[in-house]
């Protein structure tokens, strides 16, 4: 393919640029043309001055963040809520997975799969009030043991409960939607693969694990570096619905203290700052674990 | 070939990134230009009252309660009456822009930084106030009040405009509160006479009911919640209940700068405060409170309760179980017939008072932000609604219709609970936003007329309002504002709800330990700068 012109290709494939222009337009208009406001953090922000004639603060915003023991906790707090969501939440889809493909029964697995995705389309907000009145210390579940003759469980007032309703109900919420990746990656799977190992004696677990496990593993590898890369950004939705002022020191997390720090006091070039500061650990994490799994022989994103 | 599309897609992407930044950029210093240029112009376009030229659209905020059945708040029987009659007069459209009641003030923070915030805006919060005049947004409204405003200036006097002054400058126009109580504690005297108890007069004494309460369970339901509470992130305290800890020998001194504004903010400091909360985490170990209180964030849940007729005592706003929304009481008498609450005094201090903190004699600021082009237009709208017959109208309707005049005050006839004259809170405050309670241009046709506006708890109101008057103190009134706490308030204001979250949740043992650590905590993450600048403020107000 000799050195055709920019235009060649352009006439050439001229449809599918179109297609491309809704996806880049919004790319500029939401996740680039915001970078322009990113001097916020370095500046004294005045609402009313607008971004551009606000003056400098030489770093004081950082300085200020950088001392702040809520802003150390929330940064904590994150890294361990989803460090959790990774460890316990990122098998999760892949084990349910595994179980949906090996159902033989294809009406059986379309339910199960129809509702096992319904969870993915309820609001926080909503769910928050399902969890409350589920797990609160009067709750339904709680009133049950209770009836049964048990010691009410503290799942939402004591903070290492908190964590495990906070990981349980996300995994609850997500587990099922994050099948179909892995789903759709089963489907490309030689299905010669399986009879041979059949012929060959292997047992269900045996095909498993030495057919569907490496058969996803691109899958697999691709959606952990994505994770990895997000371990500092964290929803706001699930944890502000979920926790309360009792588990604040382990479920205030970076989210929620930028809302309540730069919108709710209205400093935001503090909310800038630390938005910043948490884009570049995740760029940090997504690098550098693309990084190595290129080193392990598996194929980044890029 | 790949390579060279990719680089051209980039090359474009790039260009295109660097042209919207310019364009952001100059775009906003345009603006930044026409913005000023209104502002210093208002006081001369002013010049001629009686004759308005060309038609102008007054914007102003209101707050939107959510109140089930509320009608469209920007076309309804009061928005008419003001531009039936306001704007007939002046050539103009007033128009409302709504903002949620409980966000109100990040809402507002939104709409100033994005320049769309409406011609009139207003706020409770003082901090939010003193951060927009630093940072230049809010019109001195001293001249045109000069202008434009006489009745206005009349009616408050200067009283109440000094709440409104920074450095000097009238920033704000404060609006009038005429009911300055705050809190109330309410009992179940059905269960009391149940049990053959008095009513409790003393900290003590409250115990002791309560515990009877949950032992006796008189009302015969299931989870009795002898004391009911829910802890409000936003506003988080413990009501009037922390003044029986509360030493009544306090100097001017501490009272000025310890409890600045203790119905919204735990005073940690004051003494005797960890006593009180001491007292809540005393009764919460022995299960005397609603165990929901740190999940219930939003109260919702209490009012559930106390509707349900589970709840024996609470504390709350003076008036809140007769406020028509959520409509507390009226719900408790349906689903719990023969059920009575009443507001009790027990929270008697060393001295056998039963001192409440209350309001300022001022209600919300009223702001006209900079870019605003109506800041005339604004004052005489206010100076409009200061009319008394315009008051009259905005709070209670059409005489005849609306409401009758018994004894000279408005009693009403029910027309204005729901559809198009529904009002989404008593009196229309939310309209009438110069007068914080019903104003009848006379404290004393105000508090006959302030117990009418409850349909059907009249004789309870009136009781009400006498209780939580008893000992009735405002908060020190300080001309300087407090910069610290305007820049603290938010953290401070969640780290208080934290700390007494744990601290009510605490094992008792654990209580005084905790207590010390999260105070030193909240001392060191701001509470000691707030508390700085209130002596030094307190001490050059005071000249020493």
């Amino acid at each position: 393919m000799g050195n055709k012109g920019v235009m060649y290709y352009i006439k050439h494939d001229y449809l599918l640029y179109f297609m491309l222009i809704v996806p880049v337009v919004y790319l500029l208009a939401f996740k680039y043309a915001p970078l322009y406001g990113i001097q916020i953090a370095f500046k004294d922000y005045n609402i009313f001055q607008g971004i551009h004639a606000s003056p400098w603060n030489h770093f004081e915003t950082f300085n200020e963040i950088f001392s702040s023991r809520q802003f150390f906790q929330a940064v904590r707090n994150t890294l361990v809520l989803n460090g959790l969501d990774l460890i316990v939440g990122f098998p999760a889809p892949i084990i349910l997975a595994i179980l949906l493909n090996e159902l033989v029964w294809t009406r059986y697995k379309k339910v199960s799969q129809t509702i096992l995705y319904l969870p993915h389309f309820l609001s926080w907000v909503i769910i928050g009030g399902i969890v409350a009145q589920l797990f609160s210390p009067t709750g339904m579940l709680n009133s049950l043991i209770v009836d049964l003759g048990g010691h009410g469980l503290p799942f939402l007032t004591d903070k290492y409960a908190w964590v495990g309703t906070y990981i349980l109900v996300g995994i609850w919420q997500n587990a099922g939607w994050g099948t179909i990746l892995y789903l759709a990656a089963m489907t490309g799977i030689d299905n010669q693969l399986y009879e041979a190992a059949e012929a060959d004696g292997a047992g269900r677990f045996r095909k498993i694990w030495h057919i569907t496990l490496p058969g996803i593993r691109p899958t697999i590898v691709i959606l952990m570096i994505l994770q990895l890369g997000n371990i500092m950004a964290i929803n706001f939705d699930r944890p502000f619905n979920i926790q309360n002022n009792l588990v604040m020191d382990y479920g205030d997390v970076i989210s929620t203290y930028v809302y309540r720090v730069g919108i709710q006091s209205a400093d935001f070039s503090l909310g800038t700052a630390i938005g910043l500061f948490q884009s570049v650990i995740c760029l940090i994490f997504l690098l550098s674990s693309n990084y190595i799994s290129r080193k392990l022989g598996d194929d980044g994103i890029w | 070939m790949k390579v060279g599309a990719s680089r051209w897609i980039s090359m474009a992407l790039a260009t295109l990134m660097i042209v919207s930044t310019l364009a952001a950029c100059s775009s906003n210093g345009a603006n930044k230009s026409s913005d000023t240029e209104p502002a210093s112009s208002t006081p001369g376009n002013t010049a001629s009252d009686s004759a308005p030229k060309e038609h102008r659209t007054l914007t102003v905020e209101v707050f939107d309660r959510g109140k089930p059945g509320q009608p469209d708040l920007n076309n309804n029987y009061w928005t008419k009456y003001i531009n039936d009659n306001f704007g007939k007069q002046y050539n103009a459209t007033v128009k409302f822009v709504t903002v949620p009641r409980s966000q109100e003030v990040e809402k507002l923070n939104v709409l100033m930084a994005s320049s769309d915030a409406p011609d009139i805006v207003f706020t409770y919060d003082a901090g939010t106030v003193y951060k927009f005049s630093q940072q230049g947004g809010l019109t001195d409204l001293g001249p045109v009040l000069e202008q434009h405003g006489t009745d206005l200036v009349n009616y408050l006097g200067e009283e109440i405009l000094k709440y409104g002054k920074i450095d000097g400058k009238q920033y704000a126009i404060p609006g009038k509160r005429t009911v300055l109580a705050g809190f109330n504690t309410f009992i179940r005297k059905d269960w009391l006479d149940k049990l053959s108890l008095p009513v409790p007069t003393t900290a003590e004494q409250f115990y002791d009911t309560m515990v009877a309460f949950k032992e006796k369970n008189p009302g015969n339901v299931t989870g009795v919640i002898p004391f009911g509470y829910s802890l409000n992130s936003a506003t988080p305290g413990l009501g009037d209940l922390i003044e029986a800890f509360k030493p009544s020998n306090l100097t001017e001194q501490q009272f000025a700068t310890l409890q600045p504004n203790s119905v919204r903010t735990p005073p940690w400091t004051m003494p005797g405060y960890d006593k009180a909360v001491q007292f809540m985490n005393k009764m919460f170990n022995e299960g005397l409170i609603s165990p929901n209180f740190t999940t219930d964030k939003d109260g919702k849940q209490l009012d559930a309760d106390i509707s349900n007729g589970k709840v024996g005592a609470f504390s709350t706003n003076w008036d809140g179980p007769y406020r028509t929304a959520p409509g507390n009481y009226t719900n408790l008498k349906t689903n719990v017939p023969g059920a009575e609450l009443i507001p009790i005094n027990p929270w008697q201090n060393d001295a056998g008072k039963h001192p409440k903190q209350g309001y300022s004699p001022n209600g919300m600021f009223i702001l006209v932000p900079t870019f605003s082009k109506n800041a005339d237009l604004a004052v005489q709208y206010l100076n409009w609604m200061v009319d008394p017959k315009n008051t009259l109208f905005l709070q209670n309707g059409e005489e005849g219709v609306d409401f009758n005049m018994v004894n000279g005050v408005p009693v009403q006839t029910g027309t204005t609970t729901s559809g198009d004259k529904m009002m989404t809170v008593a009196n229309n405050l939310d309209y009438d936003i110069l007068s914080n309670g019903i104003e009848l241009g006379d404290p004393q046709k105000n508090a006959a007329a302030i117990s009418a506006g409850y349909p059907g708890f009249e004789k309870e109101v009136e009781e009400a309002l006498k209780v939580a008057m008893t000992d009735y103190y405002a908060p020190y009134y300080f001309s300087i504002p407090n910069s610290a706490e305007a820049k603290y308030h938010g953290q401070l204001t969640s780290l208080s709800a934290q700390m007494l979250a744990k601290l009510i949740f605490a094992k008792p043992a654990e209580f005084d330990g905790l207590y010390k650590t999260l105070v030193e905590q909240y001392m060191e993450q701001g509470g000691k700068a707030v508390e700085d600048e209130f002596i030094k403020n307190y001490e050059t107000q005071n000249g020493q």
